[in-house]
C-alpha cells in the first residue's frame, strides 16, 4: 500500500487510514455513559511518570511520561548571556519547543508547536526568581518524543521539573493541566483523539503552593459558570500533580527498581 | 497588445504624457520622528523615518558621519496575488540598497556623525511605480523628521511602448516587457541621483524618455513643495504664531 | 521607546491608582476609535483600524481551495499578522516576527475556536462550495503599521470591519462527473455579504497594580505585572482567552477581569459597530 490517494502522505504509515475514520463517531457528544478509550472517568489524569536527572551533560533534565505523550527537558544555565544582549540586572530566561519528527502519526507536523516556546516562556517566567542570577541567561529546550495529546501542560509541568532539578530559584514549582469541552462534558487531560473532536480547551499553569495562575489560554465558546467550573477542576488537579512532582524530586537520585 | 489605442489614450484613460494622480500626507506614525504616506494612482506607500539616534550596531558607527539604513517590506495583500514572503527576496534587498543611496546622497550626513537614521519604507498596495513612490515618500518623511537635506529627491518612472513614451507606468504597462526608466532628481539642484533602466533603448529614444522622467520628477516635486509648505502653515497656526 | 525614568513610572501607576491616566482617559475609557474600509481595492474586503494612535490594516482576500480531508464541508480560515518595522525600529528584519506569531495564533484562538471549528466566530461552513472538493479559502492579514498598545484589540477591531467589508463572488458549480475536480465559474455580478454578527470582539484588560486599565497604550503596557485579553462575542459568550504577562494571578481575581471584562464587551462591541456601520456609510457615498 503506497498511499495512493492524494492527500495522504508519501511514507508508509499503515495505522493513518484504518484506524482514524471508521470507530471515531463513538466519542460524540452528549452521550452520559460514554466512557473515554482509556477507560478513565472524565475527571480523571493519566497516571503520571516523571523522572529527574535524565540527561548527564545538562545543569537539570526531566522526563515526562504521561500516557502516550513523551517529552524531555533539558536545562542549561545560568549561563553567560551573549555580549550582543544588553545588560540586565535581571537574569534571562530563553525558551525553546521543538517536536521530533517521528512524535506524531504522519511525519513531521510543524504547525501547532511554533508558539509553544514562547507560551513556555510566559508560563515559567513568573514562577522563577530571575533576579537570583543576573546578567546570565538560563536556557530550557523541551524535545517532545510523542505527542499524544495535551502537549503544552505535560511540556511546561516537565520543564518546571528540570528548573528544580537544575537548582535554579524558584517561588514555586509550576503544575499544567488542560480540559477540554466534548459536548456538555468537560474532560480533563485529553488525549489527540479527543482533542480534534474537541469544542473547546481550556488550559492552565499555576503554581499550587501559592495559588497563583501563571498562563491561562481558553478557546472556544464558554459560558461563565463554565469557565469557573474548568478552573475549579484544573486547580484540583493541578494541586495534586504538584504533590507527585514533588513527592518525585525527594526521592534519591538513583533510580530506582522497578 | 495595445497600450496606447489610436486615439492617444492609455489603458487607464490617461494621455502618454500625463501622470497618475498623486496624493501624499504628512505625519501618519506618530511614533515615528517623521512618516508620510504617499500614493501615486493605485500604489500606495507609508515611510517613516526613526533618527537621527544612537547606533545600535557599534561596529557601524561612524565618527564623522550618520549611518543611513532603510528597509523596504511589501505587505502580503499589495498585489493582485498573495504574496508569501514580503521580506528578504532578493527584489526587496535591491530597492533597499537603492533607497539606501539615493537618500544618503542628499542627507547632510556630515552634521550628525556617531549617529543613525532608519528609514522604514512599507507599500501597501503595488500598482507599478512602487520605487519611485517610496523615494518621494521617503524625501516627505525626512522632511517631516527636520533632517537636514541637500534637497528635495523625487522620482518618476517612464517608460516606452508602441513607439510613444509613456509618464509614469502602472503595473500593466510595466509588465508589457518594454523598457522602463527610473529616475530621481534633485530639483533645484538640477542634478540626477537614481537612474535605473530595464530592457534596451536605442540612444535617442532614451534621451527623449529620460527626459519625460524628468519632468515627471518636477512636477512630484512641486506638488511635495506645496504639500510641505501647506504643512508648515498648519504647524505655525498650531503654535499660535 | 525611550525607556521610562523612575518618576514618569510613579506617575502612570499613581495615575491608574486615581482613575486618572496620563491622557486624561479614565481606567475603562477607549481612545477615540477610527475606522475606514475599503482600503485595500485588490482585496476582498479589507479595513483600517485607529485606536488613538495605535495603526492596524487588515485585508481579506478569499480563494478557492481544497478542504482538508478531516473537515469536508467546511472552509479553511487563515490568520496572519506582520509588523511593519514603521510602526517600531525594533521590527526591522526578524525582529518582529516573535510578536507577529504571538498575535496570529491569539487572534486565531479568538477568533477560530477549537479544532472542530465549534465556538468559532466564523462560520466555517458557510464557506463550503462543493463538500470535499471545493471550497473558500480565507486569507486574513494583519498588518501594524503604527504601534502604542493595545494591538490584540485593534487587530479583531480591523478583522471585523473588514470581514464585514468583504464580498465573495457568487459561485456557479456546473455539474461534472462524481470524480473529477467540478468546474466552478465565479460570477463577476454578483457578491455575497459577510455575515458578521457572530464575530467576537477582544476586549484587553491590564493590571498594573491592583487595578484593571482598559486599552494600555505602550507606556501603560511596559508598566503592567500582566495583562488577560477576553474575546467576547454578541451573545456575552466566551470565545477565546489568552493571559499575557509573566506575573502569577489569583484565580478569584482572573474571575472579577474576566467579569469585567463581559460587562465592558457590550459596549465595546455596540462602539464598533455603530464605528463600522458608520464607516461602510461613509464608503458608499464616495462611488
Amino acid at each position: 500500500m503506497a498511499g495512493k490517494r492524494g492527500a495522504t502522505p508519501a511514507t508508509y504509515s499503515p495505522s493513518l487510514t484504518t484506524a482514524k475514520g471508521k470507530k471515531k463517531p463513538p466519542i460524540f457528544t452528549d452521550d452520559a455513559n460514554w466512557v473515554r478509550s482509556d477507560g478513565r472517568h472524565f475527571h480523571q489524569c493519566r497516571p503520571a511518570f516523571l523522572r529527574i536527572a535524565t540527561v548527564n551533560s545538562a545543569s537539570g533534565s526531566a522526563y515526562a511520561e504521561f500516557g502516550n505523550t513523551k517529552v524531555i527537558v533539558s536545562v542549561f544555565g545560568p549561563r553567560e548571556s551573549k555580549k550582543a544582549m544588553m545588560y540586565s540586572d535581571v537574569g534571562r530566561l530563553n525558551c525553546n519547543v521543538s517536536y521530533t519528527t517521528f512524535a506524531t502519526p504522519s511525519r513531521g507536523q510543524g504547525s501547532d508547536n511554533k508558539d509553544f516556546s514562547s507560551m513556555l516562556h510566559k508560563a515559567l517566567e513568573g514562577a522563577i526568581i530571575l533576579e537570583s542570577f543576573p546578567k546570565t541567561t538560563v536556557d530550557v529546550f523541551a524535545l517532545v518524543l510523542e505527542s499524544g495529546g495535551s502537549d503544552l501542560p505535560v511540556i511546561i509541568s516537565c520543564a518546571s521539573l528540570a528548573l528544580a532539578d537544575a537548582g535554579i530559584m524558584l517561588y514555586d514549582l509550576v503544575a499544567a493541566v488542560s480540559v477540554s469541552c466534548l459536548g456538555k462534558n468537560l474532560v480533563i487531560d485529553p488525549i489527540s483523539e479527543e482533542e480534534v473532536y474537541q469544542e473547546g480547551s481550556f488550559m492552565i499553569s499555576c503554581m499550587p503552593s501559592r495559588n497563583e495562575v501563571t498562563q491561562l489560554t481558553v478557546t472556544g465558546e464558554w459560558s461563565t459558570p463554565k469557565i469557573s467550573e474548568a478552573m475549579d477542576l484544573c486547580l484540583d488537579a493541578c494541586s495534586k500533580l504538584g504533590n507527585i512532582m514533588r513527592s518525585c524530586l525527594k526521592e534519591p537520585l538513583s533510580a530506582p527498581e522497578e | 497588445m495595445e497600450y496606447v489605442n489610436p486615439e492617444g489614450l492609455r489603458l487607464d484613460g490617461r494621455r502618454p504624457l500625463e501622470m497618475r494622480q498623486l496624493r501624499a500626507e504628512i505625519g501618519v506614525v506618530s511614533r515615528a520622528d517623521g512618516s508620510a504616506v504617499f500614493e501615486m494612482g493605485n500604489t500606495k506607500v507609508i515611510a517613516a523615518v526613526y533618527g537621527p539616534r544612537e547606533v545600535q550596531n557599534k561596529s557601524q558607527q561612524i565618527n564623522d558621519q550618520a549611518v543611513v539604513r532603510c528597509e523596504y517590506s511589501m505587505a502580503n495583500f499589495s498585489t493582485g496575488d498573495r504574496m508569501r514572503k514580503p521580506k528578504h527576496d532578493r527584489r526587496s534587498t535591491e530597492i533597499s540598497l537603492v533607497i539606501r543611496q539615493t537618500m544618503e546622497a542628499c542627507i547632510l550626513t556630515h552634521l550628525m556623525p556617531r549617529s543613525q537614521i532608519d528609514i522604514f519604507v512599507q507599500v501597501l498596495q503595488a500598482d507599478g511605480g512602487t520605487r519611485s513612490a517610496c523615494i518621494n515618500a521617503a524625501t516627505l518623511a525626512l522632511a517631516d523628521a527636520g533632517i537636514p537635506m541637500r534637497d528635495l529627491v523625487t522620482s518618476c518612472a517612464a517608460g516606452y511602448l508602441n513607439s510613444t513614451p509613456l509618464l509614469d507606468l502602472n503595473y500593466v504597462e510595466d509588465s508589457a516587457g518594454g523598457p522602463d526608466v527610473t529616475v530621481g532628481i534633485l530639483p533645484k539642484l538640477d542634478k540626477v541621483t537614481l537612474l535605473q533602466m530595464d530592457a534596451k533603448l536605442p540612444m535617442d529614444t532614451f534621451e527623449t524618455v529620460m527626459q519625460l522622467a524628468i519632468e515627471g520628477c518636477k512636477a512630484v516635486a512641486n506638488y511635495i513643495r506645496e504639500l510641505l509648505l501647506e504643512n508648515t502653515k498648519q504647524l505655525e497656526f498650531r503654535r499660535g504664531v | 521607546m525611550v525607556g521610562l525614568s523612575v518618576g514618569e513610572k510613579h506617575f502612570i501607576k499613581g495615575g491608574i491608582e486615581q482613575n486618572l491616566r496620563t491622557d486624561g482617559r479614565k481606567r475603562y475609557t477607549y481612545r477615540p476609535i477610527y475606522v475606514e474600509t475599503a482600503v485595500i481595492p485588490q482585496a476582498n474586503g479589507s479595513a483600517r483600524v485607529k485606536f488613538g494612535a495605535t495603526e492596524v490594516i487588515a485585508s481579506v482576500k478569499a480563494e478557492l481551495g481544497k478542504p482538508s480531508p478531516s473537515y469536508p464541508d467546511k472552509g479553511k480560515v487563515l490568520i496572519h499578522v506582520d509588523c511593519s518595522p514603521t510602526a517600531e525600529p525594533a521590527f526591522e528584519g526578524r525582529g518582529g516576527e516573535e510578536l507577529s506569531s504571538e498575535l496570529s495564533v491569539a487572534l486565531q484562538r479568538c477568533l477560530l475556536g477549537g479544532k472542530s471549528g465549534a465556538g468559532a466566530g466564523i462560520d466555517l461552513s458557510s464557506l463550503s462550495i462543493v463538500e470535499g472538493k471545493i471550497c473558500w479559502d480565507l486569507y486574513i492579514e494583519g498588518l501594524v503599521v503604527s504601534s502604542d498598545g493595545n494591538l490584540l484589540d485593534a487587530l479583531a477591531a480591523a478583522i471585523k470591519a473588514s470581514l464585514s467589508n468583504t464580498a465573495l463572488p457568487k459561485v456557479q458549480v456546473s455539474s461534472a462527473a462524481s470524480d473529477e475536480q467540478p468546474e466552478v465559474d465565479l460570477s463577476d455580478e454578483e457578491f455575497l455579504q459577510f455575515d458578521t454578527c457572530g464575530i467576537p470582539a477582544i476586549v484587553t484588560l491590564t493590571k498594573v497594580g491592583k487595578h484593571y486599565i482598559l486599552d494600555a497604550t505602550s507606556e501603560e503596557e511596559s508598566q503592567m505585572s500582566s495583562a488577560v485579553s477576553v474575546s467576547v462575542n454578541r451573545q456575552g459568550r466566551i470565545c477565546g482567552l489568552t493571559k499575557r504577562g509573566g506575573a502569577g494571578l489569583n484565580p478569584s481575581v482572573i474571575h472579577d477581569m474576566i467579569s469585567v471584562a463581559k460587562h465592558l464587551s457590550e459596549q465595546v462591541i455596540n462602539k464598533l459597530d455603530s464605528e463600522i456601520a458608520a464607516a461602510e456609510a461613509r464608503e458608499e457615498d464616495v462611488p
